[in-house]
Formats: C-alpha cells, sequence, structure tokens
C-alpha cells in the first residue's frame, strides 16, 4: 500500500542564529563563490526513516530538545530537510503550536476563516463547515467574541475543531491534546479515530505515556535526534521509562506541565 | 473543492513554486484584512489617520519648498500632491520589509505556507491605502488643477502595476537580508532618507543637471516618480522610453530580489 508519509534518510541541521549565516561567510560566499568552514551545529537529527500508511498512528516520545516537534515540522513542510526526502500524499492539518496562526483581537468566527486558510481550506469549505467547527468546538455564542477573552480550553477546543473540519488525510498534533478538560480530549479521541478508520494517518508526539501506550500503533524514541528505539508501544514505552531515574521521571511529567503552559502562551500579535 | 490532495515531495532543495502562492490566496486575502482590520481597531479616527500623516507632511514640504526654498514649479502643491503618495508608500513598504517575516515567525513556525504571502500582504496592505490616497488625488487634481478630467489618468494603472512590481523586488531581499542580519534595520532609515532626496519628490526631474540625469535615472523611483508627475500633474501620457525604461528597473529589481528571497526563506522561517 502506498504510505501517506514517507522520510527517507532524513536529516536536519539547525545553526545557532548568530551563525547560521555571518556576514563574512556570506560575503566570501557572494563575492568569492565559494564555501567557508561551517560551525558545529547546534542540533542535528540524521538518518530518521519513516513510513506511515492509512489509518496508522504513530506517537513521537523522547525529551524535551530530542526532535519531536522538528521532525513534525519537515512532515508538514515547515521546516526543509537537510538532507534526504520526504514524500507526502494528501492534504496535512498540522496543530504544532496552539494559539499560533489565531489572531487575539479578531472573534472566533474570523478566526476560524483565517486558520481554516493557513490550513490549506478554500473561503467556501470553511463556510460550509462552519456549524459544524462551531457546535464540536462548544464555544456557543462566544465565537463571535474576540478570541483574547477566550479561556486556554476555549482556544484549544477552536483550533482542534478546525484542523479537524479540514478533513485531513495527515494529520501531526504536537501534545496540543493536552489541554482542554477530560470530555473534549474523550471527544478528540473519538474524532481522531473516526479519521483513522477512514484512512488518515496521525502522527503525535507527546509526553502523555499512559496515552501512547493505549492508542499507539507505533512508537517512536528519539534521543537527542537519533531514534534510540521504534516498534510496538509497550516496549518502548517501558524501555524508555527504564531509561530515566526517578529524578527524569519526575522531570517528565514535569515537562508535560510545561508543554501545557507552553500551549498557553499568548502568541504575538 | 479539495485543494491539497496532491503527493509532495520535500528535499533540502525545495523551495515551492509559483502555484503553491497562488493555492494560499485565502491566507493572503485573510492578512491583508487582517492587516487593515487591526491597523484601525482600537482608534477613533481609523482610515482618517494614514490621511492625516501624509497631509501634516504634505503642508510641510509645501510651505518650505514654495515658500522659503522656492522651487520655481507652477501650482506647485499640484505637483507635490502627485508624487509625495507614491513615495509614501513605497517608503512604508520598505520600512515593513524589514519586520514582516519576524513579525509572523510564530505563524511560519507553526503552518507550512510560502512565505511570499506575508511579503505580498503586506505590500497589498500599504498599496490599497494608497489606491485610497491616490483616488482622492484624482479628484482634488480632475477639480481645481486640471478643472477637467485628463485622458492620460487612464495610464494610471500600468503606472500603479509597474510600482507594484518595483516595490516587492526591493521588498524581498530587504525582508530576507533584515532576519539574517539585525543591521539592515538600522541601515534601512538613513538609506531611505537619501533616496528621497534624490528622487524627484519636491523638485521636478527636469531640474536635476542634464550632465548626471543619466545617473540620476538609475535611481527607480526618479522614472516612477517622473511618470506619475507627467500622468497626474502634466495630464499628459508618459514617454515610451522611460515606460520601458521603469519597467525594465522594476522587472530586475524583482527578479534579482526574487532570487535572493528564494535563496535565504527556509532559513528565515527557522531564524526568525
Amino acid at each position: 500500500m502506498v504510505p501517506r508519509v514517507e522520510c527517507r534518510n532524513v536529516g536536519k541541521e539547525f545553526r545557532h542564529p548568530a551563525q547560521a549565516v555571518s556576514l563574512r561567510e556570506w560575503f566570501i560566499r557572494a563575492v568569492g563563490g565559494r564555501t567557508v568552514a561551517r560551525h558545529a551545529p547546534v542540533f542535528r537529527l540524521s538518518g530518521f526513516d519513516l513510513r506511515v500508511g492509512r489509518g496508522d498512528r504513530v506517537s513521537i516520545i523522547g525529551g524535551n530538545g530530542s526532535g519531536k516537534s522538528t521532525i513534525l515540522r519537515l512532515i508538514a513542510g515547515i521546516y526543509a530537510p537537510s538532507e534526504g526526502e520526504i514524500v507526502t500524499r494528501g492534504r496535512i492539518a498540522a496543530v504544532i503550536e496552539l494559539g499560533t496562526g489565531l489572531h487575539p483581537e479578531l472573534t472566533g468566527a474570523e478566526n476560524v476563516h483565517l486558520y481554516g486558510s493557513i490550513l490549506g481550506m478554500s473561503r467556501e469549505e470553511t463556510r460550509a463547515r462552519f456549524p459544524e467547527i462551531v457546535e464540536f468546538a462548544e464555544i456557543g455564542d462566544y465565537i463571535h467574541v474576540p478570541i483574547k477573552y477566550y479561556s486556554s480550553g476555549m482556544l484549544a477546543r477552536l483550533a482542534f475543531s478546525i484542523a479537524m473540519a479540514s478533513d485531513p488525510d495527515i494529520l501531526l498534533l504536537d501534545e496540543v491534546l493536552a489541554v482542554g478538560d477530560q470530555a473534549f480530549r474523550a471527544r478528540c479521541h473519538d474524532r481522531i479515530a473516526e479519521h483513522l478508520n477512514r484512512g488518515t494517518a496521525v502522527i503525535i508526539a507527546s509526553h502523555d505515556l499512559d496515552l501512547v501506550r493505549s492508542q499507539a500503533s507505533e512508537v517512536i524514541w528519539l534521543d537527542a535526534g537519533r531514534v534510540r528505539m521504534r516498534g510496538e508501544a509497550n516496549e518502548v514505552v517501558d524501555a524508555y521509562l527504564a531509561s530515566m531515574s526517578h529524578a527524569e521521571r519526575a522531570q517528565e511529567s514535569d515537562d508535560h506541565a510545561s508543554a501545557l503552559d507552553r500551549l498557553l502562551v499568548y502568541p504575538e500579535a | 473543492m479539495r485543494t491539497l490532495d496532491t503527493v509532495r515531495v520535500i528535499t533540502p532543495r525545495s523551495r515551492g513554486s509559483a502555484k503553491e502562492v497562488w493555492r494560499f490566496r485565502d491566507l493572503y486575502r485573510s492578512l491583508v484584512a487582517r492587516d487593515l482590520a487591526a491597523k484601525y481597531h482600537s482608534s477613533v479616527l481609523g482610515f482618517i489617520w494614514t490621511l492625516l500623516n501624509p497631509l501634516l507632511m504634505l503642508a510641510v514640504l509645501i510651505a518650505v519648498f514654495r515658500h522659503v526654498i522656492r522651487v520655481p514649479i507652477e501650482h506647485y502643491w499640484a505637483f507635490l500632491l502627485s508624487g509625495y503618495f507614491v513615495w509614501n508608500c513605497a517608503q512604508q513598504c520598505l520600512s515593513a520589509a524589514t519586520y514582516v517575516l519576524q513579525q509572523h515567525a510564530n505563524l511560519s513556525r507553526s503552518a507550512a505556507f510560502p512565505s511570499e504571502i506575508l511579503l505580498l500582504s503586506a505590500s497589498t496592505a500599504k498599496h490599497v491605502e494608497f489606491l485610497i490616497e491616490i483616488g482622492l488625488t484624482l479628484v482634488v487634481l480632475g477639480i481645481f488643477h486640471h478643472q477637467a478630467v485628463p485622458g492620460s489618468f487612464l495610464a494610471l494603472p500600468v503606472l500603479f502595476l509597474l510600482q507594484f512590481v518595483l516595490v516587492v523586488g526591493l521588498m524581498a531581499p530587504i525582508a530576507v537580508l533584515s532576519v539574517l542580519f539585525r543591521d539592515v534595520q538600522h541601515a534601512l532609515p538613513p538609506i531611505i532618507m537619501a533616496v528621497f532626496y534624490l528622487s524627484p519628490v519636491f523638485y521636478s526631474t527636469d531640474m536635476v543637471p542634464e550632465s548626471v540625469r543619466g545617473l540620476y535615472m538609475l535611481n527607480p523611483f526618479a522614472g516612477l516618480l517622473s511618470l506619475y508627475h507627467a500622468v497626474l500633474f502634466e495630464g499628459r501620457f508618459p514617454a515610451g522610453g522611460l515606460l520601458g525604461w521603469v519597467a525594465t528597473l522594476a522587472l530586475a529589481s524583482c527578479a534579482g530580489g526574487y532570487m535572493i528571497f528564494r535563496r535565504y526563506k527556509p532559513l528565515c522561517v527557522e531564524v526568525a
């Protein structure tokens, strides 16, 4: 079967912004047409392979800075890989950071259209899906209020509802399900399950290991930009937990909490 | 209608295509609307402010160059009016280019869309304001200066197009370079100031000595403003040679600027 997402030997290097292109390097390259010695990268992801088929649900776990979000951004097409090739088939909805793409001064309704257009929906499509989005988000009359007055849960519900309404073939989620109350999370998982049945490929980066255990068809454990282990969910999660000392385990749940905090931080206007 | 149901292959050399930009036209529209709406959202006078500022500047320019420095141009107010908004718009676009990619850095890092959209929407928002200003200018010039509607006004869409292409072409390298080198933000204001004095905003191209005229016309704004003076102030169709020259400069700046932009835009998403 043709996979929805294929990563072949993908690598990504980040250099420190100040080193990314130094004025000297740029000048020498522009004028002399030759390359100068490069600085060591700050972060390197290398040799990453992945195949996600229709209805597959892959979870990526690993500590902060292990490269989870980077992989999602590469697949989404936000970052260009430094090496390798990424092939995707179908519409992608990436909810990487909650709240980005939403504008605080605009109302919920206006934001539905803005975010819809960012996810690649046409105006007609967004308009047709509008009632469904509002209903699923349980926003009610607040839809006509600027979203700076929304609670974080409402923001999460709105963003997720729009993403799901775009009917993606490939769904990329970065920790966004962590916000929102139990009931909403349950409905999200139902909705994701529905999409999986219809053939959507889902890739989730998560700190929520219990969730990973219960739902992922494949788990990839990343460590400093390398795949440390991959395979059946329980096996990988157990190995991941075993590798951590007690203190690190506490840290992991802190990470979960700080990931939540990160989601709640408002984007700049 | 599904617009993104396609196979996409991304390699280190991928830079997206023009088709990709077209796909995101709804985002472009939203961003332009958001730009304009956010600007006037919480202000009482709203759009009046966009007019008030340049009008104040115009009044000062007229007072100084008509009565103190005494630029020898008849109907000086009409002359100034026919070029000032063009310069004002261009200058605002160039300054906007220094922060537009940083301003939307959050968006660029959380959604995949061509960053050309950011450049185009920023420029478009300014040009929408410009169109309103130039519309008012046409009315004022028609009534008080020409006492008629000169046929030359028909040439305006061409001039507008050249202006847009030229300005976007200049914005493109400024945008990526200001992300990579903060120096650009410091260097640009004095450069803009210099170009203002080296462009026929408050004096006419005829007043520039013949001996340096060739050099002078290398400034694309010299040609562009001369075109606007001909069409709006003198009420005659512009000379074909001048039109061709400005078109050449506009296309060259656009092609060159876009090459630099494409080269560095993936890096800018990460760094901005």
